[in-house]
Parts: structure tokens; C-alpha cells; sequence
């Protein structure tokens, strides 16, 4: 890797002051994904600010604002820790699933919940330098488009970037309607919806998210829902583990009787962000809960899927999985 | 020694067990020298050309830069010194992605990988050859001898007429070998000698093809190998950074460690080859087969060939009076392909088990009975008897132990809750042979104490040789385990075999046994007594009052072995899930059933059978290295690509051994098990997955997108 200067943060204003300074700067949480780039040479920060210390790891019930009766959780929290804190488990155990179904017990023990929401792309040729990349640098055109794809977009890419996003956790955080809540170097705090802090790639793949140089994910604010006993969190891999998904469903239904009043469905292994499936949603509500309104709220969403030359089969798994969650999180979450 | 003391056949643990999990086992890049210094390779980002011009400069002036090593400047090699896969930086040519083009050494590793960034380099591109489909027509006959047209009868007539038949193609994807330890050497000059540690499965082999490559003779090279992070082949032939450590070493006056990353693996130690095989078979309607045909078509290096023997089993499994196979191959701008686990017999079978699958299918026969109806009493290919044969009892011990009378003959007929069970046989084999190795017995006595070192220049891939070794020894010298000491993997010591092609334990083993055999014959001769029953080397060390005796021997097998087929044979019995909505499938149980002759060590024997299964069901179900047909990079550079099954991937995996004694094959008869465990098995799997589903994947891997 390229020799860089390393500082360790004692607030996180200061840690954000020292990252607006220098535009080559950057953050370092767990380190699991940014020192593997960094050793690739994918990733050349002259800065690394160190904000491993900084605290923002509480999990605890939000006590007033909109969310007030939801969960936040540290940005800077262990995702081990959100996966098997008691109040996640109880509440949003979609989120456990997810959680879980990411990276390994190692990994996670190191992966942090705002690092785990900043995790670049999988693609490979983002990561081999010799590959041209427009994620990477921007310009130099993108090698997956006519490469191989298997693993990439179907929805929402451009000609500049058929990446996919590979969080598991945030596809459930999309699901749940999460907010990110950022703090930059004036102290200066926003609220940003799961749904806008990703974005797709359009004519700048190399901007992953909505923050500004500086920003610091301080936590991730859960509201109440009425999800928990009827969630599901579907990951379709080429193995059982350690794998990123071909396809992931977050599904979650609030019912009445077997009417469905609520649902949230999120899809992960399918575009540049966590993809909510708002048509077939749209259509579920109101509806009962039946095998064959699934199918067809599935394939009204999956109808707008663009393949490319090596993953047109994420659209008939897109299906399956939209319904095979739906039918899970109706037997409550269980097999 | 009383039967109920004998140590060989029993279940002990590894004696290097503990120094390994606590870290005292030395691998290559941890052996103490004084002030080494750290080299990187740095590869070509082309795949076919000729570099015009490589900038050096900026890396050269890095931080603790020691010497930039390119073809410019690099010392003159032996190209055809016996180093596999060129990449020797003696030309500008440029004949695959990742090509080794360059050396970077610093003071440490991360000084030397950031200056190889710095390296700016230019080349004249030419069009490369990297898409196997486009490729696959200007196959030719490959120069190997051994992959000539082989056959018997009249295969295609036979073919023709027949009407019952299965013909069809199956395809295997490039593998890469992916040891947990990566090649890495150190080299250590001393004048004009130089010591290389390093892992190599062949130890001598690597000594004479790092002196040749070295133009050095075999007497100023030592390799040192203790210990061996696995190998599956990609240690066997050594590759260019063994010299080119050595090469480094020279070059900057001082030890140098050179470890390859995970992602230059990939295009650095060899692959498995992409195999494209049509397999043809017909039959009489009582499953008798009247003809089998396999014919191969894959693909080596632009100037180099290797072709793994796929149509090996094929013509020994079966009786047929018809039988072709061919091999044709086809130059691509890709790393040379080589010798990976179970070459040739893993990837044929998949191909000849899956078709069998299918006939038995097709003539509505348990696939069990048909492979026993064409069960050869001799071996079809030299018509040579067999030294033993064992595939009837390892299919019918293994489908009682199995349970496979609970297998539904037709597809989707066993449904569990959202998944499909399915159960696949399939029936392998692997050449069984004992190599010349030498060994040398030392003895020693305090009071009465005896205790002997024995040394020869062995491998142990990390698979249990010590450990029986140090056995045979035991008890053929009349000693406990604790009172051997085992010392293999250097070059110093009496030459051996290579831990390669199954042929590691019979051959070690043997000249263990031999050169323990001769010591007591030489102690009973330098007596003068007449003994009732045969003593022991420790008895007799203490009767005579020696304190030190030692004596060597260069064993090899009996000219009689040459008489017989010697193989090892083996059943896979496969049980899958799949689930019904996503494909994904999961390996419930496996069994193998293995004819090896003699096991030395149950426990050690067991993990090498389990570990090659685990091995094939990666096959089956996940393994594969992807070429980006446009410009010959690997896109599977990591473990996070690259798939290994993992725990939840596979549920129980059982191994059982039968008890057999052959007479013919070794003193010992002892049989390989490093190879034979990989055999067969991603046809079992495959063909559970048809079982299970009614789909026929005859590509490999199966992922979940092709049983959707």
C-alpha cells in the first residue's frame, strides 16, 4: 500500500475538522473492507483519522423526535453487537437475519454499522487496478458491462456502472425505513433516509452515497414498526456462507386478519443501492396474503429488470425470492 | 512385538500436531536468517505483446528500494531448466495476464509492493487468446504421447449402430490449486551455493530444477521443506519464484523472502484446465456397454503443453470392447495449466460418472447394477490382471452403509418441505505405484535406551506423513513413536519420491520399512547368533551393546508389481438439498468408500478422504476460475470469488475403508489416498442434483442459477 499518515480521533467534531482538511483523507473504522483496497492500491488515502474510539457504539430506545419509540444504534457500534443486542432481536429481528447473513463471525466482530453502509462494491473490476473502472477512476470506462456480470446489476445501472451494492444490512435497514444520522466538521447534523443515502451510479459511479466530505455517521435510527413477527431476510449465494448475495429480499407485512396493511420489501445483489421494491409493494397492500399476490407483486417489480449478458437469471430468482420472503415472514420468520 | 503393540493401522494424532497449532512448525517464509530483505513480483496487465518499455525510475528512488529486477537487467537463466510455467523475465515477450515482468526488493514487504506501483510499463499489444469457446475449433493432438487416440475395436461403428446411447458434453472449469500457504521462498547465498526454503511437494525435483534454471549444478542448491502449507499439486513442479528469489538474493548481497499474494496466485503456480469432453456411450438393453467413447478437448500454454489425463478412468472402469479416447488441445494465452488434485481422474469422471448416471437412467437400472455389470475382471486398457480390485465391495458395502434402497429411481419424487432431496452414486479410481526412495536408519543407545533418527528428503503436504513414517518405523525397528525421529523435506538427506500423484506414502513408507528391515538384518548378521524368532533392531542394540549403528537402503518397488494393475478404488454415495425456490443445495451427507490397500494411520487417512470429497464437492458445487474473454484476467482473484465449500455447505461427511491385503502392488501393500479421495466425487453430487430435481447440469459448477 501507499505510505499514509495515521491520526487517532478524539471527538468526532475534530475527527470531521481533520477530514475536511485534507481531501485525500479518510475515516478508518473496522478496517475491513478499506485496508483490503488499501492493499489492492484500489483505495490511496494520504490520511487515515482513526475513529475506532470515539464511542457512538450505544444501542438504545430513542426517547424523543419522530422516531421517538424506535431504536438507534451506534455508527460506530460492531455489527456482532446490533446483530445480538436484545433490543434488535426483539424488535427488528430482520435486521439480526441480515446482519448475519453477511461476512463472517471475524469479520463482523471488526465490520462497524456506519463502515458496514460505506463498504465499496464487490465488482472485481473495480478492484484489480490493471481494469479499467469508472468507480475507481473516473473515465477509464467500465470493464463489467461487456465483461463478466454475472454477479452485477439488473436495476437502475448506467452505461458508466453496472456495480451492485453488497450490504446485507443495509438492504434490511432499507426495509425498515432507517435514518442516517451524519454530523460534519461545524457540529452541523442531517437526517438522511436509507432510501436517499445511497445512489445509483448515473454519470458519477464514483459516488457511492449522498455525504459530503467530512460527514461522520454518528447512528442509525430504527422507527417503530409493527414488522417483528412477520420479517424475513432471504439471501441467495453460491454457498452457504461468506458469500455476497445473487439476490437478497428483506421482506417485512403488517397484517389484519390475513389483510396486509403494511409491507416493505428490499432487494440487495441487484443494483447500486439497497433497491426498494416499491410497485410491488404498492400492490400488496390491502390485499390478502396469498402465494398468488406475491407472484404477482414480485413479477410487477421484476418486470422493470434490465439483465445484462451473464445475470439474466436474477430476474426469475428476483421473483422466487420476493415471494419465497413474503411466504417467510407470513410463517414468521420461520422455516 | 506383540500384534496388540504394533502402531501401524492405528488412529494416533499427528506428531507434529502440536508444534503446528502453536505455531513452532517453520513453513517457508518462517525460517530465522539474519537481515533478510523482501522482494515483490510485479506482472504484465496484458495478456499477449512485447513490452516496448518499462519505466523503473520512480520505484527505484522509493523508500527503502534495494534493486528493481526486470529483463533488462536480471541474470541469465535456463528457461528450459525445468522450472514450470516460464515468467523468468528473460525476454520481453509477454505470453499471459500476470506474467511475471518484474522483481521489486526493499528493505520490507510493504516498501517493496508500494514501489512495484510505481512501475509504469509499455508494451506492443497483440490480439491474445483467451476465449476458450473461440479458440476451442484449432484444437490440435497434443505432443504427449500418452494423450495419442487410444482404441480398441471400432468405438465410433459401434456407436453408430447402437440404440441405446447417451452422448453428450461436459464442461469443468478452470480451478486454481489456492494452498493456504502461498508459494513463497527464502533464499540464502553462501558463495556460490545457495539454500532455498521453500515448500515443495517433489524436494530433489525442486533442487535440480532451481540448480538447472540456476545454471548451477544440483550439489549448490539445498532445498529446505520441513512443513508444507498443501500443495494439491501446485508444489509438485516448482515455478519461477523459486529462482527468482535466489535470483533477488543475488542481486542485493542478502537473504531475501519473496511470498506470492493471494490474487498473484492465480496466474502464477499453474491451474487445472477448462475440460470440454464428449462422452459416448451404448448399450444393450440389459446394461451390457458395447462402446465408450471420450473425447477431450481443453487447452495449454502458448509455448508450453500440459494436458491432464481426463479419459483415465474411462479406460479402465468398464468393460467394452469398444472404447476411443482422444485428447486435443489447444495453445491459449493463459498460465500453463498443471497437475491438480486427482488430475485428470477428478474432472474425467465427472464426465464418464455423470454419463453413466444418465444410461442407467435411460435403461430404468439401479446406476449401482450397471456399474457392476460392466465390472472388468482384468484391466481393460494392457489386459494386465488387477493387483487388487475393489469397486463391487466399496458400491455394495457403501449403499448398506448409505441406506441407498431409500433412494426414489425417479427425479422429484422426494420432497422435503421447500426442498428436494436427491441421492447420486458414482464409482473412481487412481493409479496405485511405489517410486525409488532412499533412507537412511541411524541408532543410538544410552543405558538401554534406544532410540533412531530416520532420514530421507520426503514431503509431507501437511497430510500425516511424519506421523506414519514415524509409525513404520516404530515398529519395524521394535520402538515407540516416542523414541523416532523423523526428519524429511531437505535435499541434504537421502533422495525420495515426491509427495505427487498418490504415490508419496507407498513409496516412503516402503523404504522406511526396507531400511529398517536391512538394520536389523545387519544386526543379526554382525551377532554371529541364531535367533528363534526374528529380534528387534532395539533388541539387538542392547544384546550387543552397540551404541551407535546406522545403514541406508534404496528401496524400490518389486519387479513383480510390474506384472499387475495396481489402483485404488473408491464409491461416492451423495445425499443433497436443494431448495425449492432459490437452487441453492446443500450437501446433507457424503460417503466414501475406499479400496487402498493397507492404511497406515485410520485417523490421517480419514482426513485425506474427507478433505479430497470436500475438495470434489467444491467442484460440483462452487469452484471456479473466471477468465474475462476480452483480455485473459482472472476476475476470481480472492477467496471472496474464488468459492471453497464452507461448514454450512456440507452436513456429515463419512469415510470407510475396506479391509483388503494386496499381495502384489508393494511390500507394504500400501496404496495412495491423496488423489483418490477427489475421484468421482462432483459426478455423485451431480447426479444427486438430478435426482433431486430432474435437472441435468453438466457444467460445472452448480450453482443455484442452474437448477432454478
Amino acid at each position: 500500500m501507499r505510505p499514509f499518515t495515521y491520526t487517532r480521533a478524539k471527538d468526532a467534531t475534530s475527527a470531521s475538522k481533520l477530514l475536511t482538511g485534507n481531501p485525500n483523507a479518510k475515516f478508518l473504522a473496522g478496517g475491513t473492507n478499506l485496508l483490503d483496497l488499501m492493499k489492492e492500491d484500489v483505495e490511496r488515502p494520504s490520511t487515515l483519522i482513526d475513529i475506532s474510539e470515539l464511542g457512538l457504539s450505544d444501542i438504545k430506545t430513542i426517547s424523543s423526535g419522530t422516531n421517538k419509540g424506535g431504536i438507534s444504534i451506534g455508527g460506530l457500534g460492531k455489527n456482532t453487537d446490533a446483530a445480538n443486542h436484545p433490543l434488535i432481536r426483539q424488535n427488528y429481528p430482520l435486521l439480526t437475519q441480515a446482519i448475519l447473513a453477511g461476512a463472517s463471525g471475524q469479520i463482523r466482530n471488526m465490520a462497524t454499522n456506519g463502515g458496514n453502509l460505506l463498504q465499496r462494491t464487490r465488482c472485481p473490476y473495480f478492484y484489480e487496478v490493471a481494469m479499467p473502472c469508472n468507480k475507481r477512476e473516473p473515465g477509464t470506462g467500465c470493464g463489467a458491462k461487456e465483461g463478466i456480470n454475472r454477479m452485477h446489476a439488473i436495476f437502475g445501472w448506467s452505461e458508466k456502472c453496472v456495480a451492485v451494492y453488497p450490504s446485507d444490512m443495509a438492504i434490511a435497514l432499507a426495509a425498515l425505513d432507517a435514518v442516517v444520522n451524519v454530523r460534519n466538521a461545524s457540529g452541523q447534523e442531517r437526517s438522511i433516509s436509507m432510501a436517499d443515502f445511497h445512489r445509483l451510479p448515473g454519470d458519477q459511479p464514483e459516488k457511492d452515497t449522498i455525504l459530503t466530505h467530512g460527514e461522520l455517521i454518528t447512528s442509525i435510527e430504527l422507527p417503530r414498526n409493527n414488522f417483528a413477527d412477520k420479517s424475513y431476510y432471504v439471501k441467495v449465494r453460491d454457498r452457504a456462507s461468506y458469500a455476497f448475495a445473487l439476490v437478497s429480499v428483506a421482506a417485512a407485512l403488517e397484517t389484519s386478519g390475513n389483510k396486509i396493511v403494511q409491507a416493505r420489501i428490499a432487494m440487495g445483489g441487484v443494483a447500486h443501492k439497497p433497491w426498494r421494491a416499491l410497485k410491488a409493494e404498492q400492490l400488496l397492500v390491502g390485499k390478502e396474503a396469498t402465494e398468488a399476490n406475491f407472484k404477482l407483486a414480485a413479477s410487477a417489480e421484476m418486470a422493470d429488470a434490465k439483465p445484462l449478458e451473464h445475470n439474466a437469471f436474477k430476474v426469475e430468482l428476483g421473483n422466487r425470492s420476493i415471494v419465497l420472503a413474503l411466504q417467510m415472514a407470513m410463517n414468521g420468520g420461520k422455516a | 512385538m506383540k500384534e496388540k503393540d504394533k502402531v501401524v493401522g492405528t488412529p494416533i494424532s499427528r506428531i507434529d500436531g502440536i508444534a503446528k497449532v502453536t505455531g513452532k512448525a517453520p513453513y517457508s517464509m518462517d525460517h530465522p536468517v539474519k537481515n533478510p530483505a523482501y522482494a515483490i513480483l510485479f506482472k504484465s496487465t496484458i495478456a499477449a505483446g512485447t513490452i516496448q518499455d518499462i519505466n523503473t525510475a520512480a520505484a527505484e528512488k522509493a523508500p527503502g528500494v534495494l534493486a528493481v529486477i526486470t529483463h533488462k537487467n536480471v541474470l541469465k537463466l535456463n528457461v528450459k531448466g525445468g522450472l514450470r510455467g516460464g515468467a523468468l523475465l528473460q525476454s520481453p515477450e509477454v505470453d499471459f495476464f500476470g506474467q511475471n515482468i518484474g522483481i521489486v526488493v526493499a528493505e520490507t514487504f510493504e516498501q517493496a509492493r508500494y514501489a512495484s506501483r510505481l512501475v509504469s510499463v509499455t508494451y506492443d499489444k497483440k490480439e491474445p487468446k483467451v476465449n476458450f469457446d473461440k479458440v476451442a475449433d484449432q484444437a490440435r493432438l497434443p505432443k504427449d504421447k500418452e494423450k495419442a487416440d487410444a482404441e480398441r475395436g471400432d468405438a465410433k461403428a459401434a456407436l453408430s449402430q447402437a440404440t441405446i446411447k447417451v452422448e453428450e458434453v461436459y464442461e469443468t472449469p478452470i480451478e486454481h490449486h489456492h494452498p493456504l500457504e502461498p508459494h513463497a521462498a527464502i533464499a540464502e547465498w553462501d558463495g556460490d551455493k545457495v539454500t532455498l526454503y521453500s515448500s515443495a511437494q517433489i524436494v530433489n525435483g525442486a533442487q535440480s530444477a532451481a540448480a538447472a534454471t540456476l545454471n548451477l549444478k544440483p550439489e549448490q542448491v539445498r532445498i529446505v521443506s520441513p512443513y508444507i502449507g498443501g500443495g494439491f499439486g501446485s508444489k509438485g513442479g516448482q515455478w519461477a519464484n523459486l529462482a527468482l528469489t535466489a535470483v533477488a538474493a543475488k542481486q542485493v548481497n542478502r537473504p531475501v523472502k519473496l511470498a506470492l499474494t493471494r490474487q498473484q496466485m492465480v496466474n502464477s503456480v499453474g491451474m487445472r484446465q477448462h475440460n470440454r469432453q464428449k462422452i459416448s456411450l451404448a448399450a444393450t438393453a440389459d446394461g451390457k456397454l458395447t462402446a465408450l467413447a471420450h473425447e477431450i478437448v481443453t487447452h495449454c500454454a502458448i509455448n508450453d503443453e500440459f494436458v491432464e489425463p481426463c479419459g483415465d478412468c474411462s479406460k479402465i472402469m468398464y468393460e467394452t470392447p469398444n472404447s476411443l479416447i482422444t485428447y486435443r488441445v489447444v495453445p491459449m494465452n493463459l498460465i500453463l495449466p498443471t497437475y491438480t488434485r486427482g488430475p485428470g481422474k477428478s474432472t474425467g469422471s465427472f464426465a464418464l460418472e455423470s454419463a453413466m448416471d444418465e444410461l442407467a437412467y435411460k435403461l430404468k437400472m439401479d446406476p449401482i447394477e450397471l456399474r457392476i455389470k460392466n465390472e472388468p475382471e482384468r484391466d481393460p486398457s494392457n489386459g494386465k490382471p488387477w493387483s487388487s480390485r475393489t469397486t463391487v465391495q466399496c458400491l455394495r458395502e457403501g449403499a448398506k452403509a448409505f441406506g441407498w434402497d431409500k433412494r426414489k429411481p425417479e427425479p422429484r419424487q422426494n420432497s422435503q418441505g421447500n426442498y428436494w432431496i436427491g441421492y447420486g452414486v458414482s464409482a473412481g479410481t487412481y493409479p496405485a505405484h511405489q517410486r525409488p526412495t532412499s533412507a537412511l536408519v541411524k541408532l543410538k543407545r544410552t543405558g538401554d535406551n534406544v532410540t533412531a533418527t530416520v532420514e530421507l528428503a520426503a514431503a509431507d503436504l501437511g497430510t500425516g506423513t511424519y506421523t506414519i513414517l514415524t509409525q513404520t518405523a516404530a515398529d519395524a525397528l521394535g520402538l515407540s513413536i516416542q523414541q523416532i525421529n523423523m526428519k524429511i523435506g531437505d535435499s541434504d538427506l537421502p533422495p525420495a519420491a515426491g509427495a505427487v500423484g498418490s504415490v508419496g506414502a507407498a513409496s516412503y513408507a516402503n523404504a522406511v520399512n526396507d531400511a529398517c528391515q536391512k538394520i536389523t538384518d545387519e544386526l543379526v548378521a554382525k551377532s554371529g547368533k541364531q535367533f528363534f524368532a526374528r529380534p528387534t533392531a532395539a533388541q539387538l542394540m542392547r544384546s550387543e551393546k552397540l551404541t551407535e549403528y546406522q545403514t541406508r537402503v534404496d528401496s524400490k518397488a518389486p519387479e513383480s508389481a510390474e506384472e499387475y494393475s495396481a489402483h485404488s478404488f473408491n464409491a461416492n454415495f451423495a445425499e443433497v438439498a436443494v431448495n425449492k425456490s432459490t437452487g441453492m443445495i446443500r450437501v446433507n451427507r457424503f460417503l466414501a468408500v475406499t479400496g487402498a490397500g493397507q492404511i497406515l494411520n485410520p485417523k490421517t487417512a480419514r482426513s485425506q478422504i474427507i478433505g479430497g470429497n470436500v475438495w470434489g464437492i467444491g467442484m460440483a458445487l462452487t469452484e471456479e476460475s473466471v477468465v474475462d474473454p476480452r483480455w485473459g484476467n482472472f476476475v476470481t482473484r480472492s477467496f471472496a470469488d474464488y468459492h471453497v465449500p464452507s461448514n454450512l455447505d456440507i452436513g456429515n461427511l463419512d469415510a470407510i475403508f475396506i479391509n483388503e491385503k494386496d499381495e502384489h502392488v508393494n511390500s507394504l501393500g500400501v496404496k495412495g489416498i491423496g488423489e483418490v479421495g477427489i475421484v468421482a466425487v462432483a459426478a455423485a453430487v451431480a447426479n444427486a442434483v438430478f435426482n433431486a430435481t430432474g435437472k441435468r447440469v453438466r457444467d460445472l459448477p452448480i450453482t443455484p442459477d442452474k437448477v432454478l
